[in-house]
Parts: structure tokens; sequence; C-alpha cells
């Protein structure tokens, strides 16, 4: 399992366009990959509730990976979050 | 096999933090309210004036002292129940109930062969004590571990079992309190034999201890701690501070034996010089350790737990380590990691017992009046002069013992990654399931087993009550199932009597199932499904092949084919007036390359979006350019008025539902102003995105040139 957690800079947060991409991002992976912010923790590929965290400037999430690819999935969503978000 | 047993230990340990969270607030209401009760303490201070029986002021601190006893004293059942609940899969509070009915069972049984044997004066000295007024073996938190593992184990292991139909009332979670009295008379019967020939190895542990100076001390100390959680340091220590074991002295005249006695007989003595070492050996050491190492412990824990579990955690072990330090009441503290990094409280032991050594070498004549916090070693150390306790030495080895243990238990948790609080995996959400978990679930679906079984049966319950989404609630009386359901018109009879239902009420939206006693595994199975992933999806198991023949075998199937919804058509209708576009079309790539899903989009021709079909608002984003919304069937709709909308902030629009709202098609979703929004260089095309297309065979646009909305717009499969 990877962990890392990250603060988003970015001024309007995941909304639809980096939630799609970044649900794209993880999908490319066999690891099951989560976003957790403030308690509520989903999965990155399911969409809907990706956006429904509301993940805004300021919020801290963290990001898990478990699978085969876990190291890889975690440093592609790593770079995604810091180039992105 | 260690993988397995440092598993269980973790879970043990995670499941102590319910009691614990309570221990710190019991032991400053002890700390308190015992210290300043205390006749010695009274005497020595003159506080008689204000402090004395039957006055106010004593009797609040006795209310203190004996509340915050009452949770100590108690604590093995706390724990029994405790861990029960942490440890049990399901139904927890099932494992609760048993756990309470367990170790009163145990504590019963033994007190009723102590009873037989000849009463407490039969038994060895300080062996037994008196547990929820039953008098039985000091067993302590050892005792309460004992059942709570024991029950849950029971409990996870019998909570499904269904009996023999005449008998099947008792099944399932109503046999677990049942099984867990059972076993715990045989446990007690077996304790009562065992416990004493322990505690009997650690009196003559004492003996051992006494006959070995210097090096005796720290056996004495590393023992004492090590005790704790078997509830047997009271076996041990108190010999010593109450019985000739612990040494006797000539003190005015009088006789005096055992090291407290003797420490408190000098206290009041005019004539003591110095206090004698050869009997605070056995309570002095406590201060160093309790008062700095342990705090310093905690504030490792505190610097090595998750940056977000902070706060959490520093509440925890801040509160502990005050209460170690004030009072020297270490339990809150050391039952934190004792489960979690056994290792650790080893070397907490061995420095502990060090303690003693050293506060014995140093000539530290400080004595407690139970334990070492700052209000005892004020009162017995400070406020007696340096001169007569060489306290002084306690804050000089202390603030050693600070830095040693801060070290020692950040390198052990940082090096060994040791899951003290704040470091522990998170608990995955019930639907988080892991790919491999997934995978192993459908394996074992195609295999023929039990388990598919009653998964087809529960898939075709939740069918039956309309789907997953349809439920709000769930329970279960003697024979039937009892589910308050959303929507009454979606329940369907026919396959709830062939998931093997004898009859179905309606009542409102009340319904209840009828399925004999064996109801109440049926509900356990029921409630297991909901939390598997296969639940969003009953007709993937109900509709296969081996589920058919199921429902074939049941006599009254007839209907239950037609309630098929696979390869059913979803129709989404138009959420705009305005111009059909193909989604490959829309000025911005998210979504014309599809990332987000498919889907259709609509250039407005008026600032209104109306909902596409019959669903419930998941979410409304704070910038009100965007709604997710979940269609009755499940489908999960994303709209988005305009291109890069989101940087105008809200500026422009207004929602007229909120997050969980239900909503019918063609209700008014989001207003905007179409023109301003163009003036301020956005485009107002207007993607209706499915999000979970994966989950259909197609999704195809039929709206084309103008629509209104309310026409068809999108086929699904």
């Amino acid at each position: 399992m990877k962990t890392f957690s990250y603060t988003i800079t970015d001024e309007v947060g995941i909304h639809a366009r980096p939630a799609g991409l970044l649900a794209k991002k993880a999908k490319e992976f066999e690891s099951v990959c989560t976003i957790e912010k403030g308690g509520k923790s989903v999965n990155i590929t399911k969409l809907m509730a990706l956006m429904g965290l509301g993940v805004k400037q300021g919020d801290t999430v963290t990001v898990t990976c478990e699978g085969a690819d876990e190291d890889k999935a975690s440093e592609a969503l790593k770079a995604f979050f810091e180039e992105t978000l | 096999m260690k993988d397995k047993i440092f598993g269980v230990l973790q879970r043990v340990g995670r499941s102590f933090m319910l009691p614990i969270a309570l221990l710190p607030v019991a032991g400053l209401l002890l700390g308190i309210g015992s210290s300043f009760t205390n006749a010695t303490t009274i005497e020595t201070y003159h506080l008689g004036k204000f402090i004395y029986e039957g006055g106010v002021l004593y009797t609040i601190l006795d209310i203190m002292s004996k509340t915050g006893s009452a949770v100590f004293d108690n604590l093995a059942l706390l724990f029994a129940m405790g861990v029960a609940i942490g440890m049990a899969k399901k139904e927890k509070e099932v494992a609760a109930l048993s756990g309470a009915i367990a170790y009163i069972v145990m504590n019963t049984t033994i007190s009723a062969l102590i009873t037989a044997k000849g009463g407490v004066e039969a038994m060895a000295e300080n062996s037994t004590t008196s547990v929820l007024g039953i008098t039985t073996l000091q067993m302590g938190v050892f005792g309460g571990i004992l059942v709570g593992l024991g029950v849950a184990a029971l409990h996870n292991k019998f909570y499904k079992t269904e009996l023999p139909q005449v008998l099947s009332f008792f099944g399932g979670t109503r046999f677990v309190p049942i099984v867990s009295t059972v076993t715990y008379l045989i446990v007690g019967i077996i304790m009562f034999y065992l416990w004493p020939i322990v505690q009997l190895g650690i009196s003559k542990l004492g003996v051992l201890v006494l006959n070995s100076g210097y090096a005796g001390t720290w056996i004495y100390g590393i023992l004492e701690r090590a005790l704790i959680p078997f509830g047997l340091h009271h076996v041990f220590y108190m010999p010593f501070w109450q019985t000739e074991l612990g040494g006797s002295m000539m003190i005015d005249g009088n006789m005096v034996a055992g090291a407290q006695n003797i420490f408190f007989a000098e206290l009041a003595s005019k004539s003591t010089e110095v206090f004698s070492v050869s009997a605070t050996r056995f309570m002095a050491g406590k201060f160093p350790f309790m008062i700095f190492g342990l705090p310093a412990a905690a504030f490792a824990m505190y610097k090595t737990a998750r940056p977000e579990k902070k706060k959490v955690v520093g509440s925890l072990l801040l509160s502990a380590a005050l209460t170690s330090m004030i009072t020297g009441i270490t339990e809150p503290l050391e039952f934190t990691f004792l489960f979690v990094a056994p290792l650790m409280y080893a070397v907490h032991c061995v420095l502990a017992g060090l303690s003693y050594m050293l506060m014995h070498i140093l000539n530290v004549g400080v004595g407690m009046t139970f334990s070492g916090g700052l209000i005892d070693m004020t009162l017995f150390g400070i406020l007696q002069g340096n001169a007569k306790t060489h306290w002084i030495w306690i804050v000089v080895v202390g603030l050693i013992y600070a830095v040693v243990y801060y070290f020692v238990f950040y390198f052990m948790i940082t090096k060994m990654n040791l899951k003290t609080p704040g470091r522990e995996p998170d608990d995955v959400e019930p639907k988080l399931y892991r790919r491999s978990d997934v995978n192993e679930a459908k394996a074992a679906k195609v295999k023929s087993t039990d388990k598919r079984a009653s998964d087809v049966v529960s898939a075709m319950i939740l069918k039956g009550l309309g789907g997953k989404d349809n439920l709000s609630d769930v329970d279960c009386c003697a024979t039937r199932l009892r589910v308050t359901v959303n929507d009454a018109s979606k329940v369907m009879d026919d396959m709830l009597k062939a998931s093997g239902a004898s009859g179905v009420i309606h009542k409102g939206n009340g319904v209840q199932v009828i399925y004999g006693p064996k109801v109440s595994v049926i509900k356990s199975d029921l409630e297991d499904f909901i939390d598997s992933p296969y639940s969003d999806d009953p007709d993937s198991i109900v509709g296969t092949e081996k589920a058919s023949d199921k429902i074939e075998e049941k006599p009254q199937t007839e209907g239950a084919e037609n309630t098929e919804t696979n390869g059913k058509t979803i129709t989404l209708y138009s959420h705009m007036n305005g111009t059909a576009v193909k989604l490959e079309d829309v000025e911005d790539d998210v979504f014309s390359q599809k990332i987000l899903g498919e889907g259709a989009a609509v250039e407005p021709s008026e600032g209104k979006l109306y909902a596409p079909c019959d669903g419930k608002i998941d979410s409304v984003f704070d910038t009100k350019h965007a709604v997710n919304m979940v269609s009755d069937d499940g489908v999960e709709i994303l709209l988005h008025i305009g291109i890069d909308t989101v940087k105008l902030g809200g500026q422009y629009f207004e929602a007229h539902v909120s997050d969980g709202q239900e909503v019918k098609k063609g209700d008014l979703l989001i207003s905007f102003d179409m023109d301003k929004i163009k003036a301020a260089g956005y485009k107002v095309t207007t993607p209706l995105i499915i999000g979970n297309t994966d989950d259909y065979a197609s999704v195809e646009p039929v709206a084309q040139n103008s629509v209104s909305a309310g026409d068809m717009i999108l086929k699904i499969k």
C-alpha cells in the first residue's frame, strides 16, 4: 500500500475537468486508488463520488494505492496532483 | 502464524481504545480524590479543618475518588465488552452483550467454587477480590481480555449458525450469548484451578527479589510493570507494601511491617531524619518514568503519528500523558502501545526496573499513597525536604529518562514501523474492496459453495425489495424481515417469495417478509451482501444461469421471470431547450474525448437546466455550474453548464435543488444568466455525461438539431 498526502493549490479544486483526468489516470493502473478528505474516502475511478468529495483549494487529501502496481500508480498520481492541482 | 498473532494483537489494541479513552478522566478523579481523602495526607498537612469526614469538601473528594475507582474496579468488565466489540466482525452489539454475560458467568462460577472450598479464608492471601459484588479470583484486566477474545471468537463462528427448524428461534445471533454462557462456565472452572498456580509462582518471585539487593530491586521493578496487563501486580507488590516481606522496623517503639506502612509511620513520626530507602525502594522508582519517561514516550508517539491523524491522536496522548504525570496512573498510556507493540512494552519494563534500582542506589526516600505522580511526589518528596528524601534525584534521573524514552520510542516506532495510535492503516470503508478481494469473491462465485447459495438468496431479496437504494432500514423480529423502503411500489412480492419467503405484508412503506425463525441468519447474510460490491447490481447474480436454476427449484416462481431487467433500455430526456450537439463536437477535450464518459450536449437557447429523468441529486457543485445526480435506475449523470465556467465561482448561476434531494424528470435544477456568462467570455454548451459509462453496454445519443427539454436525448443499454 502506498500513500501520500497533498494539499490542493489549484484555486478551483477538483471540479469536473481534473476529476475526469484524474479518474482516467487512475484507471490506467490495476491498483485500487482511493482518495480521502475529511474522513471520507472514495475510489478515484468513481467519477461522481470523486466530484462529490468537493475538494477545494487548501484541502489536504490523502491518496492511497493498493495493488500489484501500487508504486507506479502512486507515483503517477502524485505527479498528476503536483502538475495539475 | 507470527503475522497472524501480531495482526490479532493489533486489533485487540485497537479495540481497547474505547474503554481506554475513559481512563484519563477516571484516573484524574481517582488520583485527586484519593490523595486528599487519605488520612495520612490530611494529618500531615493539617487539612483536617477543611477536609473531614461528613464535610462538603470531603464528600466531593470522596465521590471523585469512588467514581474514578469504580471505572478501574470494573475495568475487566469494560475490556470484556470492549474487546468483544472490537474483535467481532458483525452484529457487534450482540458480542458486547455476550461479553458481559460471559464475564459475569465466569466470575460467578469461580465464586461458587471458592465458597465450596471454604471461602476466602481458604484461599491464598491477596488472591481474591470482589468484582461486581462477586467474590472471585484476582485476575485483573486479564480476566476481561480472556472473556473478550473468547467471546469474539465464538461470536464470529456462531452468529450465523442455523439450528434445526424446531430450535431455530435460538439460532444466529441469539445463539451467541447462549454458547458464551456455557463456554465461560467451563472456563471459570478451569481458571479456579489454574490461576492460583500462577499466583503462587508470582509470590515465590517476591521472595527471590527480597534476597538480592539492588538487582532484586531491579527485578521487582520489571516484574511490577510486566504484571500490569495481567492484573497480577497487586498479588506481587502488595505483600511488599503491606507485609514483612517488604521489611519491618521499629519506629517510635512500634513494630511496623511492610514498605508502605514503614514510610507512613516515618512520615508521622517526629523523630525521622531520613526516610528509610529499604522501604521506599519498592515505591520511589515509579516517579522518574511516570512523571518524565512515559509522557516523553507519548510525545514520541505523537511525533510519529501520520500528519492528518495528529490532532485526534494528540488529544488522546496528551490526556493520557497528563494523567500519568499528575496522578501516576499509567494504564491509559501503557495500554495505547502495549498490544500494538509488545516489544516496546518490554523495553518499558526494563527501563522501569532500572528506575527502581537507581532510586534505591541514590537513596531516594519518597513514598506514595498509591502511585508515583506529581501529587505524591509533591506531598511526600518535595514538601518533606530534600534532606529527608533526596527527591532532587527524581528530577535528575527523570530528565534523563525523558530523553531516553523519547529516543528509544521514536527509534523503535520508525525503524520497526510499529502501529502506534495514528499510524494504523485506515479502516477501509465497507464499499472499498480491493481488486483481489473482488476477484476472489468472483472465483468463489463460480465454484459452487454454500456462500454462493446464500448470496443468491440475498440478491433475490435485495432485488425483490427494489434494490439497495430503495432500502431505508432493515431489521428482523422472530420470524419476519422488517424493512422500510423508500418506494413501496418497487417491491416485487414474487421475487421475495422465490427467495423462500412464505408471505409478504405491506404497510405503507413498511414491508414484512415472512421467512420463519431462520430469519436472523437471512438478515445477517443480507447485510453482508449489501456491504459487498455485488449489491449494486443484484441482477448480475440473480440473472446468472445458476440463479435461475435456483429459482426454478421453488414452486412459486411464476412471474419471477418478467421482473428481469437485464437488457432493458433506459432513456434520458433532454436537460435543456436548445440545439443538440454531439459530445465529440464540444469545445473541451475532457468532454469531446469522453474522458468523463459518454453522453450528449445541448447548446441552450434559454438559461435553464432540467432533470433528464427521475432520480436523486448527489451533489451540486459549490460553484453551482454543475450537478451530479443518480437516476432511479442507477445511472450516474453529470450535468455541466458551459465550458470552464468553474472560474465564474458561482456568479450568474442559481441552484434550485440541494444535495440529496429527490427530483422528477423535468424539474428545474439550475437557472443561469446566459447572456452575462457569454459576455464574460465563456461558452454555455452543456454536456450531459454518464459517469458510470463502463457499467453499460452502450450509451447512444438519439437527438439531433433542435430539442426541447423532455425530448429523448440518450438511450442506455
